[in-house]
């Protein structure tokens, strides 16, 4: 099976507070930013790793391809995930401001077709923009079957097909689908038996964990042997067209107020309605 | 917010300002790496620390091991953590390709596990120990006891310990009288007891290889007749596993480390306790001396790591919790985060002042390490004068300064840092093992006075000397105030006076004259290596083309050093050279 796993560096959520704001409010500055991939594209990332291993047997059965695009520096985020075990990686280089999510889905389009892959499995937004929207143009583009917020898979026909469990508001939703697909997922892929490849023993369970599996020396090092392909938008034949125009950014206003210490119940109850005005 | 254990930024500072880790690449045995491998590393090894090793520190702490049936039992979630640590590949990080390392710069690895350490030190310490042990056997041990060893060791498959303490002998390994008889099949048997041996049984791993000190039937008496041995607990017999006859007779009840058992053992109760000798006979001490500086560096980054991650346990709760008003407000005004009080800035800084200090020496001790042995050949000998020279002060230093910033961040907590609801109190507790274990500051003093420092003429101190010159030189030149650099010059320069007649007075067979105050000797060897060790942070943030935060606040750690603690050498240096008598002249029953 071969996996296309897209995943983007973003500013560490966990330093947020450093985020800036350009001047004129134009753009947001990626100065002195610490960058970590994406935690929504590890959690894909990992899952695809899961769909494509013997985990007992520790051997690899099947190939991930990660994609990044933007700037020469994403090739990091590229050999973190090679570091985990991914087979090789290919980097468009573009500028962050030149992209939004219709360019990134028309890059991605172009390099499935190329690929040819069984799935691509996206995280389902950015930790920065948000936007939730890449993995459901790609399938639109690729006019591919797409299950967005995938919980639980299993693959049946030796991956030629797919059980897919979706997490939803409402309850779970349980689909099947034909390679070649598009899945983004949720946090629950993670869980110790959310994925089922038909290799790995049935019973075999992963550790509790809420990211992706933690890089050894030894994949670092090979990790550098690994073949990373660069390319371009135009090297791809993608004329970007950009949907999304961005106006000004503005940082939310800092948080105020202190913490009070209420009696009763019914205080707190008339203070939710009467101040904060959330009941 | 999450402890960070370590300040990610000085990490990077030190690696790529301060030391130039990656012109280290250029050098054949680590040519394989490079900027990316050790980014790549430090990220796994951050996450590693802070997402699932340091959650389990108070668990662990709360429920140390357990010994039962003559078995110990290590906390239900050690074996996870260790497969963790086993798995990302830090137990042979540094060794060579072809027992299966990845020839990770000793100056990267230092400070990449340092966050493990801070994360966890008992889980791993037991990788620590399975390094130490294993390393002994990869450079000692014959191509048979490396067969039978070596390899499931580097895996993390078997761990292993170093077993030289005995109960009668403390820290005196002359007095020790385990032995060892010499059998036709080449193996020995091992009879005789040991104290304190750390990870010596457990249930994380298939098996544990004790490299033991004993004496071969006959040896002669003293150090010269000791040698080592590798006694597993489990012995391969027809392709199975099969008790060794080494028994647990006890578990120490300890005051912190608590996750890693420490174990009184028994050899050969039954007679049937197999070793294999490694290296030759009699040369024991020898060789674990050989292993010293590595196990000694490794104590001091344990001691800068705990520090480290107390002092962000007090700077993160001062900067939240509200207490009090401001002085110059005269206790008007809403209340203020304890940060705003002048002596709780102190107390932190001098926290900052001491872990930035450790870290550094830690780090710049390993990189003197890595090219004393891989360095151009030329250069070597300089670096090994030097990397022995710092190793005494590298061990102890953080380990004494520490516990004391260790118990400032219980101070800075208040009634609550005396509680077992916050952490400073258990880092506090795991401090103290590092001024004790692999050599106490008694002997690692005797070790830099009547040893090091005197080694060669003096030489490691005059090489010492000009690298001070270098570092203030390279100070002046980023436009950094006398004031850091003149102190420094001048303490050196007593450090260099000092030295002389301490070592005139031994040449003079005044020994008690020397080494009286060797502690005192390695406290101001310690304040002026640490004070150039601040120069250097000063001189990398001057540097930077601009200056934020993290650069003000080491500009200012290198300033307090020097205004509040180089002072103290001249002190020093006069009980040294005076020997100062009140408690050389102490009777016993004054006391």
């Amino acid at each position: 099976m071969k996996i296309l796993v897209p995943v983007k560096r973003v500013a560490d959520p966990d330093n947020a507070n450093k985020v800036k704001v350009s001047d004129d409010g134009s753009r947001v500055t990626s100065d002195g930013l610490e960058w970590k991939m994406n935690p929504f594209d590890e959690w894909s990332l990992e899952a695809a790793l899961r769909l494509t291993e013997d985990a007992g047997a520790k051997k690899r059965v099947g190939e991930v391809v990660l994609v990044s695009i933007g700037p020469k520096d994403e090739v990091q985020t590229i050999r973190q995930g090679l570091a985990m075990g991914d087979e090789r990686g290919i980097l468009v280089e573009a500028e962050d401001d030149d992209l939004d999510s219709h360019v990134v889905a028309q890059v991605l389009e172009a390099i499935a077709k190329k690929e040819e892959p069984d799935v691509v499995f996206l995280g389902k937004q950015s930790a920065d923009g948000d936007s939730n929207v890449a993995g459901t143009k790609l399938a639109d583009f690729l006019d591919w079957p797409l299950v967005n917020y995938a919980m639980h898979i299993a693959t049946d026909d030796e991956g030629k097909t797919f059980t897919v469990k979706r997490e939803l508001d409402v309850g779970q939703q349980t689909l099947k689908v034909t390679a070649p697909c598009v899945f983004t997922a949720s946090d629950r892929i993670l869980q110790p038996q959310a994925i089922k490849n038909g290799v790995t023993a049935d019973d075999f369970a992963y550790p509790e964990s809420d990211g992706g599996r933690y890089a050894s020396l030894k994949g670092i090092m090979q990790a550098k042997k690994k073949p990373v392909e660069e390319t371009t938008l135009e090297g791809l034949g993608v004329t970007p067209t950009r949907v999304n125009a961005y106006g000004s950014f503005t940082l939310p206003a800092a948080r105020t107020g202190s913490t009070v210490f209420l009696e009763t119940v019914e205080e707190l109850v008339e203070k939710l309605q009467t101040e904060a005005k959330v009941l | 917010m999450a402890n960070p254990l370590l300040d990610d930024r000085l990490v990077q500072l030190l690696l790529e300002d301060v030391l130039d880790a990656e012109a280290l690449t250029a050098l054949p045995h680590f040519e394989d790496h490079g900027k990316e491998t050790f980014g790549l590393y430090l990220d796994a090894c951050r996450r590693l620390g802070r997402e699932v090793l340091f959650p389990t520190l108070r668990p662990m702490d709360l429920e140390p091991p357990v010994f039962e049936k003559g078995r110990v039992r290590l906390h239900p979630s050690f074996r996870e953590a260790f497969g963790h640590v086993r798995e990302l590949g830090a137990i042979s990080a540094t060794r060579p390709a072809e027992v299966g390392g990845q020839q990770l710069p000793l100056t990267v690895a230092t400070l990449a596990h340092a966050y493990l350490m801070a994360g966890n030190l008992g889980v791993v310490g037991l990788a620590w120990l399975t390094t130490g042990a294993a390393h002994l056997v990869e450079a000692f041990g014959s191509d048979d006891v490396k067969a039978r060893f070596l390899g499931k060791m580097y895996e993390g498959q078997w761990t292993g310990t170093m077993a030289l303490t005995e109960p009668q002998a403390g820290s005196s390994l002359a007095d020790i009288t385990s032995s060892a008889t010499p059998r036709e099949d080449g193996t020995y048997r091992i009879r005789g007891a040991k104290i304190f041996i750390s990870g010596a049984d457990h249930d994380v791993a298939e098996n544990v290889v004790n490299l033991v000190l004993a004496r071969i039937d006959g040896a002669p008496a003293g150090t010269k007749g000791i040698s080592l041995f590798a006694v597993p607990r489990l012995r391969e017999e027809d392709g199975a596993l099969v008790s060794n006859d080494v028994q647990v007779t006890g578990v120490i009840h300890k005051i912190g480390w608590k996750a890693l058992p420490s174990l009184a053992l028994g050899f050969g109760d039954r007679n049937d306790c197999h070793g294999w000798l490694v290296g030759a006979p009699h040369q024991g001490l020898r060789m674990m001396f050989q292993m010293m500086n590595e196990a000694r560096i490794g104590v001091g980054v344990n001691a800068a790591a705990t520090a480290s991650a107390g002092y962000h346990e007090a700077r993160l709760y001062a900067l939240e919790r509200t207490q009090g008003r401001a002085l110059e407000a005269r206790g008007a005004g809403e209340p203020v985060p304890l940060v705003a009080h002048p002596d709780v800035r102190r107390m932190l800084l001098r926290q900052k002042a001491i872990v930035d200090g450790s870290l550094a020496l830690a780090a710049t001790t390993a990189h003197h390490a890595d090219l004393a042995e891989h360095g151009p050949e030329d250069a070597r000998a300089h670096h090994q004068l030097l990397l022995d020279l710092l190793t005494p002060v590298t061990k102890t230093f953080p380990a004494e300064f520490g516990f004391e910033a260790n118990a400032l961040a219980v101070q800075v907590l208040g009634g609550y840092g005396y509680t077992s609801e916050y952490l400073p109190e258990l880092f506090l507790r795991d401090q103290k093992l590092n001024t004790i274990h692999e050599g106490t500051t008694g002997i690692q003093s005797l070790d830099l006075l009547g040893r090091k420092a005197m080694a060669r003429g003096g030489a490691a101190l005059q090489a010492l000397g000009a690298e001070i010159q270098q570092a203030i030189a390279a100070a002046d030149a980023a436009g950094l105030d006398d004031a850091l650099r003149a102190p420094l010059s001048k303490a050196m320069v007593r450090l260099g006076k000092t030295s002389m007649a301490l070592g005139q007075k031994g040449l003079a067979g005044d020994t008690l004259g020397m080494l009286g105050h060797s502690v005192d000797y390695l406290t101001m060897t310690s304040l002026v290596v640490v004070a150039w060790q601040h120069l250097r942070l000063a001189t990398a943030a001057a540097m930077r083309p601009s200056r934020g935060d993290f650069e003000e606040g080491l500009l200012r750690s290198a300033r307090y050093w020097m205004a509040t603690e180089l002072p103290r050498v001249e002190h020093l240096a006069q009980l040294c050279e005076t020997n100062e008598p009140s408690y050389l002249e102490m009777e016993p029953d004054w006391f």
